[in-house]
């Protein structure tokens, strides 16, 4: 080796280390943080997981939500997988122009797919560009855009720089390979001038764009650019199924001492790992901003600044965290609400999910409010008062409302419906009421309507009546998990002496709680909801209805369509019975009536998000909005009248007796259409 | 500072109430159990003093095994320790349960010092007797007053406000002495989780006393008739307003 | 039965209704024997119980009887019964009958039923009384040679029997002991507007207006009725409005001519709070809800629409 080299050599080592030293520094800080993280299960299903790291990592498959950004963010990120070996190629060139990967440095195929890739990284940060500064999205607001900028300019460089330098060495002779391998850099070279100046500009050129990825791979983890690391890491360890499930917390393990417990998310020590990481992957792409509909109608909550903010305290205190931890110092955590993220913004909430569905990078939003909320409730007794006076009824008479239990059966008023008493044989199947169709007027036409169709199928179904509580989902949503684990084993303790094995409910948030969050407390059942179950009947012939030519759009709660999937069913249904017409936020990309995360007893602020759907459903000028839950047929209903729009509001199973009707007065019409 | 605060625990009747097929009691099958608005306050205040003043304040209830509950809710708030008077769940008349209290009292005060504050509800939510503070107070020797929406600890005298028509009486008594109070004395916390999982392992010191003769004793329950004319349904929506407004001018209000 | 000694309880010369009402009960109590009445201080009441039952008033009067004090009274009460022989003290069962008829039953060892409906003389006697605010009614024994009970406001009717009675003033005997529990301060109200207790008119909200500016017209509807607001216990809990607003069973008992309930779903704890009233007026989404059966006159819809709607045709009858 001559002298010259190694003295390149000698240089670029020492600046390669002070950089990567520095890089691992700051990882190995990131990484200590997230050990720290409380613990959190999530292990299962291992190839449903590795799965979409193929889908959604390697596939971008969710940022395709968006087209144009999708293709964006496509060719910058297959870019730079695609131009990974060229990194080590430009440090190894920067020590010596001969210096260089054996073999793959002389694969034509490989110069070819650099220089369309590179090419490719510039059409994707021109698009950036574009998009950010001539369209200007909504959903960048409150993003740190100087970073974006910064790390666009980054790639931009970093593909120029390789263009120029690899333009250099064709014009030097240096490629091992027919220059029309790699098109670009040799239309490139063409414009260079000659040696020896061709020399200066490959040694510039290739010490530039080598000192550019090593400043750019500092400034990843210091920035949201770090997503580029953890992401698959993030995605891996994302829900697979029972999305409506949130974790349990623990309140008697007799191992963890009394100061150990976590009571959600108080400080930045009582953050679990994944929501460490969370944070870590965030973009701030704001395409959760974007399907917030609190956010939508003018309320402070935007998913992405709350994750943002408790990302920001993380950074901020976690190395006197970690001091502490080590015993250097004590520490104190600064309380997140109101610090990181506002009391009024972690009541915003609807826990509908919609931000969840659309972020890219596998964040799950309602972990952390719902954290947030536990510790406010159950350590600070923190909450607006609507929501504790609800509590409290809740505890006392096993109803949000404060209504006597002995009340639950008052809906069934000349229906003959059975009661299951202690000691009875378990029906068939146990049809679940719920606390809204048991205590609310306008839902309990739903239930009374299930019900004459359950009879009128033949169906062996009986309710617990007085013996029912509320599942707990609204304590469990506002974050008071103690309150909710109580009701929890009262419900699973009562089944279980009945025996019940089978369970269908109208209401999505009971249909959520008892399939996918009853199982962590001893209850495992068969659950369906009621659209699922008379669907069946329908195509089973044992319910007839008529087709009317009613023209009905459906609403897509969110626990059902969202959390559970539940989306095809309720649509059978609809086309049964009249004509439908879908809005354009249905399915998985639903626009939440409202009343979720226990907004249906708090006050609402600002705009009306249950106004907005029922504007959403006007639009599309049904005469009828059809619902498949109780709640949100009380939000849409209040939406309608208060806005004029004039659709009727019905449970699909009202819908469906009318259509049984009619099919009984004109029997020929009464053949069950299955779409 | 050590403070007293008697309670009882009583169904969460809601809406309507169901008799026991003898209709000697009410039928709690369906029913949560909690304690009354006024005694919510008391435990409150309790919780208060001692944050204010120090010492330690203790929780009594007289009732059956299951009003255990009750007294975890309190100790839940702050307070540190708890006495049970364990019952069958029989019906109590006032004399009978002061008598028992008293002697918890005694007991007590006997092993670790007077109290110098009892601090009861004016009314049990379910009885409605309006006598346990003043027979307590009586047969302790101390000084009572009821109807309490306003307290406050000055120098060994505890000054009470009570509502009267036209504005507020207030007693000054030394301690010890025994006050009856209102919901509306203060706004009661709720019990942090924490509170309730610590709570769990406060000491409950239980005696089981003997229920005398009832004095004043319970024979039977019944459900008030309902108001027997059907009510009139003057309309609908805001379409009722002129049928409203003509009640109105019959009731001669308008 | 032996004769009945009533503990009658007044203001500034005007006696209370519910004394009156405890008079009309001890003369069906009596029977045979004589109703008497002790009043403390007051000579113009004592003057003017004549007509209301009382066969012998006794009035006590002493120098330090100027401001309320419930052991005093409920000595006063105990020496005389005793000395009387009575076979039953009745008192009103407002705060201060409860309170000075309960210590007077204390002093004596005696049981005392409050809030009673209706007694029959026996051995024992039974009484019919409140439970729950009066959403549960008691039929008790009373064992004792002299019954102590208060009579349940408005549940029996004051009678006018004619005649007069003798008032006697005497100076009871009173200790130091007696006086410790006393009213030395008293501070007036502060607030304006009409006094909750005492309104003709109440107009109230629940849980169904929703907000503490939801109250804006029902405020608005009491302004026109010169009616005063008050409010269930969902509503204070809330953090709506004051304690001294909420109409219930540890709230403020009222008896109104007309009570509007708006919003209000009617649980146990309310109804023995309004229950009083001559006629209930309710206002609810819900025909299912507690207080529609309760009520003599029932709107169903949101009240956000009706009462303004209520208010506007006021208006518009007035106007007119």
């Amino acid at each position: 080796m001559d002298s010259g080299t190694l003295a390149s050599g000698v240089l670029f080592l020492a600046v390669w280390l002070v950089f990567v030293g520095l890089f691992a520094r700051r990882m190995i800080y990131l990484g200590r943080l997230v050990r720290h993280g409380r613990e959190t299960a999530r292990l299962d299903d291992v190839p449903v997981r590795l799965g979409r790291e193929v889908t959604r990592v390697l596939g971008q498959s969710k940022l395709f939500l968006r087209p144009v950004p999708g293709v964006m963010h496509l060719l910058i990120f297959w870019g730079f997988l695609v131009l990974l070996p060229t990194i080590l190629m430009s440090w190894l060139g920067a020590v010596s122009p001969r210096w260089t990967i054996p073999w793959l440095s002389e694969q034509g195929w490989f110069a070819l797919m650099a220089d369309l890739f590179a090419l490719g990284v510039l059409a994707g940060v021109a698009i950036a560009f574009a998009i950010r500064l001539g369209q200007r999205p909504v959903r960048f607001v409150g993003s740190r855009l100087q970073q974006a900028y910064n790390i666009l300019l980054f790639e931009a460089a970093i593909s120029i720089t390789l263009f120029v330098w690899h333009g250099s060495r064709v014009a030097l002779g240096l490629n091992e390979y027919p220059a029309a391998w790699s098109p670009i850099s040799t239309a490139l070279a063409g414009l260079l001038p000659a040696a020896p100046a061709t020399e200066v500009i490959e040694r510039a050129s290739v010490w530039i764009h080598a000192l550019l990825i090593l400043a750019f791979l500092l400034y990843i983890p210091y920035t949201k650019h770090l997503h580029t690391l953890v992401v698959a890491f993030n995605v891996f360890f994302e829900r697979t199924r029972g999305r409506g499930r949130l974790e349990p917390l623990r309140f008697d393990d007799p191992d963890v001492p009394e100061d150990q417990i976590r009571f959600g998310m108080g400080t930045i020590q009582e953050m679990t790992w994944k929501q460490m990481v969370d944070g870590m992957t965030c973009t701030e792409c704001g395409r959760c901003q974007d399907a917030c509909p609190a956010f939508f109608t003018g309320k402070n909550l935007s998913p992405k600044l709350v994750i943002m903010g408790l990302r920001d305290q993380l950074y901020r205190e976690g190395h006197k965290m970690l001091a502490a931890a080590a015993g250097h110092g004590t520490f104190e955590g600064t309380p997140l609400v109101p610090t990181a993220v506002a009391d009024e913004t972690v009541w915003d909430c609807v826990t509908c999910g919609a931000c969840v569905r659309e972020c890219p990078v596998g964040i799950e939003h309602i972990d952390h409010i719902v954290d947030l909320r536990r510790n406010l409730v159950m350590v600070q007794s923190r909450l607006p008062a609507t929501g504790a006076a609800m509590l409290r009824d809740l505890e006392r008479t096993s109803n949000p409302w404060g209504n006597s239990p002995t009340a639950r059966v008052d809906w069934t008023a000349g229906l003959d419906i059975r009661v299951l008493e202690p000691g009875d044989a378990p029906p068939e199947v146990l049809f679940w009421v719920g606390c809204a169709p048991a205590f609310d007027e306008r839902a309990r036409i739903g239930a009374i309507s299930t019900a004459r169709l359950l009879k009128e199928a033949g169906v062996d179904f009986a309710i617990l009546g007085p013996r029912e509580s509320c599942t707990g989902d609204p304590a469990r949503r506002m974050g008071d998990e103690y309150t909710f684990q109580a009701l929890a084993k009262q419900n699973v303790e009562t089944l279980g002496e009945a025996g019940v094995t089978r369970i269908v409910t109208t209401c999505p948030h009971c249909f959520n709680t008892l399939g996918n969050e009853y199982p962590d407390f001893g209850g495992r059942y068969e659950v369906v909801h009621h659209t699922q179950l008379l669907a069946e009947l329908v195509r089973e012939g044992r319910l007839s209805p008529a087709a009317g030519s009613e023209s009905i759009t459906y609403h897509d709660s969110c626990y059902l369509a969202r959390h559970n999937d539940v989306r095809s069913e309720p649509r059978e249904l609809v086309a049964a019975v009249g004509r439908p017409i879908e809005m354009a936020r249905r399915e998985e990309r639903t626009f939440c009536c409202g009343a979720g995360g226990g907004h249906m007893w708090l006050e609402e602020r600002a705009g009306q998000i249950n106004e907005e759907r029922a504007r959403q459903a006007t639009a599309t000028g049904a005469q009828t909005l059809a619902v498949a839950c109780p709640f949100c047929t009380v939000m849409l209903d209040d939406g309608m009248r208060s806005t004029g729009g004039g659709l009727a509001v019905k449970d699909v199973a009202t819908l469906l007796v009318e259509a049984v009707e009619r099919g009984r007065e004109h029997p020929a019409d009464s053949l069950a259409r299955v779409p | 500072m050590k403070v007293l605060v008697c309670i009882k625990s009583v169904p969460a009747v809601a809406g309507r109430i169901t008799l026991t097929a003898d209709a000697r009691a009410v039928d709690t099958r369906h029913l949560g159990f909690t304690i009354g608005p006024h005694e919510e306050c008391a435990v409150e205040q309790a919780v208060r003093l001692v944050e204010e003043h120090g010492g330690e304040a203790v929780v009594l209830t007289l009732g059956p095994a299951p009003a255990l509950e009750q007294l975890r809710d309190a100790m839940a708030l702050g307070i540190a320790r708890a006495i049970h008077l364990v019952t069958d769940g029989e019906d109590w008349d006032s004399q009978s349960t002061v008598e028992a209290i008293v002697e918890a009292v005694r007991a007590d005060e006997a092993a670790s010092g007077r109290f110098d504050l009892v601090l009861l509800g004016n009314e049990a939510a379910d009885s409605g007797g309006y006598q346990t503070a003043v027979r307590l107070g009586r047969s302790l020797g101390r000084p009572t007053v009821t109807g309490i929406k306003g307290l406050t600890l000055v120098d060994g005298v505890v000054r009470c406000e009570q509502e009267v028509p036209g504005g507020r009486d207030v007693y000054a008594l030394p301690l010890p002495a025994v006050v009856a109070v209102l919901e509306g004395l203060n706004v009661p916390r709720f019990p942090s989780v924490p509170g309730r999982l610590r709570a769990k392992s406060k000491p409950v010191a239980v005696s089981t006393p003997t229920r005398p003769a009832q004095r004043l004793e319970l024979l039977r329950l019944a459900v008030p008739e309902g108001r027997s004319k059907q009510a009139v349904v003057l309309g609908r929506g805001p379409d009722a307003a002129p049928a409203v407004v003509a009640v109105l001018n019959d009731l001669g209000v308008l | 039965m032996a004769a009945v000694l009533v503990y009658v309880t007044s203001a500034d010369g005007v006696v209370d209704e519910v004394a009156l009402q405890a008079l009309a009960l001890a003369g069906q109590l009596a029977g045979e024997g004589a109703v008497h009445a002790l009043v403390i201080g007051d000579e113009a009441a004592a003057a003017s119980l004549g007509p209301w039952g009382a066969a012998q008033v006794h009035l006590a009067r002493h120098e330090a009887l100027g401001s309320t004090a419930p052991d005093a009274a409920a000595r006063i009460l105990d020496d005389l019964a005793g000395r009387l022989g009575v076979g039953a003290v009745i008192g009103p069962g407002t705060d201060l009958g409860n309170t000075v008829i309960a210590r007077a039953a204390a002093r004596a060892g005696l049981p005392f039923a409050a809030n009673c409906t209706s007694a029959t003389p026996g051995h024992p006697m039974t009484v019919t009384r409140l439970r729950w605010g009066g959403s549960l009614l008691e039929e008790a024994a009373i064992h004792a040679d002299r019954a102590m009970l208060t009579v349940a406001p408005h549940s029996v009717a004051a009678r006018q029997t004619g005649g007069a009675a003798p008032v006697e003033a005497f100076t009871p005997e009173l200790d130091a002991a007696d006086l410790v529990v006393r009213a030395v301060e008293r501070i007036p109200a502060a607030r304006g507007g009409v006094s909750l207790a005492d309104a003709r008119v109440v107009v109230s909200g629940g849980r169904g207006v929703g907000s503490q500016a939801g109250f804006a017209p029902i405020e608005e509807l009491a302004g026109l009725l010169g009616a005063a607001v008050g409010c269930s216990r969902a509503v204070t809990i809330s953090g709506w409005r004051p304690h001294t607003d909420q109409v219930g069973q540890t709230g403020t008992k009222i008896a109104p001519e007309l009570y509007i309930a708006c919003g209000i779903s009617g649980a146990t704890q309310h109804l023995a709070g309004c229950k009083g009233a001559k006629k209930i007026l309710a206002i609810n989404k819900d025909p299912e809800a507690p207080i529609m059966s309760a009520a003599d006159f029932v709107v169903i819809g949101d009240l956000h629409e009706v009462v303004p709607a209520i208010s506007a045709e006021i208006r518009r009858v007035r106007g007119a």
